[in-house]
């Protein structure tokens, strides 16, 4: 029990996560609006929701400018579906109006033609008293570009993680070296990067795969994709310069001061350079870009994302400790 | 040979970038509200991780020969 409890434990954190991360339904949200144009005067709403239960009498009207327009009629062709007819008065004050179904908010649905000074408001606004249990359900976000892709998250962040884990026990193992010249730390110092470049490709491959699929090409010139790059490049190289050097201690202490400045630039390239104000990045949480907080990680994503961060670590920490082993035992054999 | 490998696990990354997808991949992305990305990504994770096991075993193969060697 004193030795494998933490395997068991990363196959249980991975397995709850990975089915939770696969299973949640995605909250309810209007996908589609059309027209994207309204005018003075009769006009008929497309919208289609996602996840949505559309049902007859269900609450709909248009926002502008926290005054609201009621419908005439609300035809609902099926749960996702509804066709709803709606007359626009003229002297609307805002250039944007939205679109609010069973308290799904749709902002900005329309661009408004014939503006005023404002109309007399409808009685069909959001109820105060209507009892609101959508909040109540457990779901992930639902925002537009991500849709469904928003479950990748638990698997695409949790490969950088592990790699950075992996990473930072290796540099630690380097710094041991230094005082000790242990060629045993040595050879940890090595594994821990071997399966840290495992996670780091399976990184970017994932992450060129969820940005083909949003930002729309596998590859884009973000900051933090380029910084990974260079990331596994330095990596690469501190296996090679490894390959470069037959004395084994005099290897064992060169790789080790290589390593240190490997995982300061590592740092530097994930961390630092994308937060950089003058640069812009898509991923959350860099450039001008928000994140980390409750817009971009949802508390609802937290309670997933971070049993599966844990548990890809441990299991990164693993096939470290297997690499380890089958290299001692290799050079056990060779000598 | 293990270096040239991850290096060619990189490159496979930076290469689509200049050629434009074909549109049949991109309509298997965008499926079912982009879910198919999901799949994509857990398959490429499950893939991966199938392929350095692969890699682990034929060194514990390669060893076990040896062994058997300086025994005999």
């Amino acid at each position: 029990m004193k030795h494998w409890w933490w395997k068991l434990l990363a196959i249980a954190l991975l397995l709850v996560a990975s089915i939770a991360a696969l299973r949640v339904p995605l909250s309810p949200s209007l996908v589609h609006v059309s027209p994207g144009r309204i005018a003075p005067g009769e006009v008929t709403i497309e919208v289609t929701g996602y996840n949505t239960r559309f049902a007859e009498g269900m609450g709909a009207f248009l926002e502008n400018d926290g005054q609201f327009v009621c419908p005439v009629r609300v035809e609902v062709i099926d749960a996702t579906h509804a066709r709803i007819t709606a007359v626009v008065p003229a002297g609307l004050r805002g250039s944007m109006t939205d679109l609010v179904v069973q308290g799904l908010k749709y902002p900005g649905a329309f661009f408004t033609e014939g503006l005023g000074d404002g109309i007399e408001s409808g009685p069909c606004g959001p109820s105060p008293n209507k009892l609101d249990l959508s909040g109540l359900a457990f779901t992930f976000p639902n925002r537009s570009i991500l849709y469904e892709s928003i479950r990748n998250l638990h698997f695409h962040v949790p490969m950088w993680f592990t790699m950075i884990a992996l990473m930072g026990i290796s540099v630690w193992r380097s710094i041991q070296v230094l005082g000790n010249n242990s060629l045993d730390r040595d050879r940890q110092a090595r594994s821990a990067v071997h399966v840290g470049l495992l996670f780091c490709a399976l990184g970017l491959t994932t992450g060129a795969v969820w940005a083909r699929a949003t930002w729309g090409a596998f590859w884009t010139n973000d900051v933090k994709l380029n910084g990974a790059a260079v990331t596994a490049l330095i990596y690469l190289a501190y296996l090679v310069l490894r390959g470069s050097i037959p004395d084994a201690h005099k290897r064992a202490r060169l790789a080790a001061i290589y390593n240190i400045f490997a995982f300061v630039l590592l740092v530097m390239f994930l961390f630092v350079v994308p937060r950089l104000n003058a640069i812009d990045s898509l991923h959350p949480g860099n450039g001008g870009n928000s994140g980390f907080n409750d817009l971009d990680l949802d508390n609802r994503l937290r309670v997933i994302f971070y049993p599966a961060v844990a548990g890809w670590i441990l299991l990164g920490i693993w096939l470290y400790e297997l690499r380890h082993r089958s290299l001692r035992i290799n050079e056990h054999l060779d000598r | 040979m293990r270096t040239a490998f991850t290096l060619a696990l990189l490159l496979l990354n930076i290469l689509p970038a200049a050629a434009q997808a074909p549109t049949w991949l991109e309509d298997q992305l965008y499926g079912g509200g982009k879910l198919n990305a999901v799949i994509a990504v857990v398959s490429i994770i499950l893939l991966g991780i199938g392929i350095w096991l692969w890699a682990q075993d034929r060194r514990l193969k390669r060893m076990e020969k040896a062994i058997e060697k300086k025994t005999m």
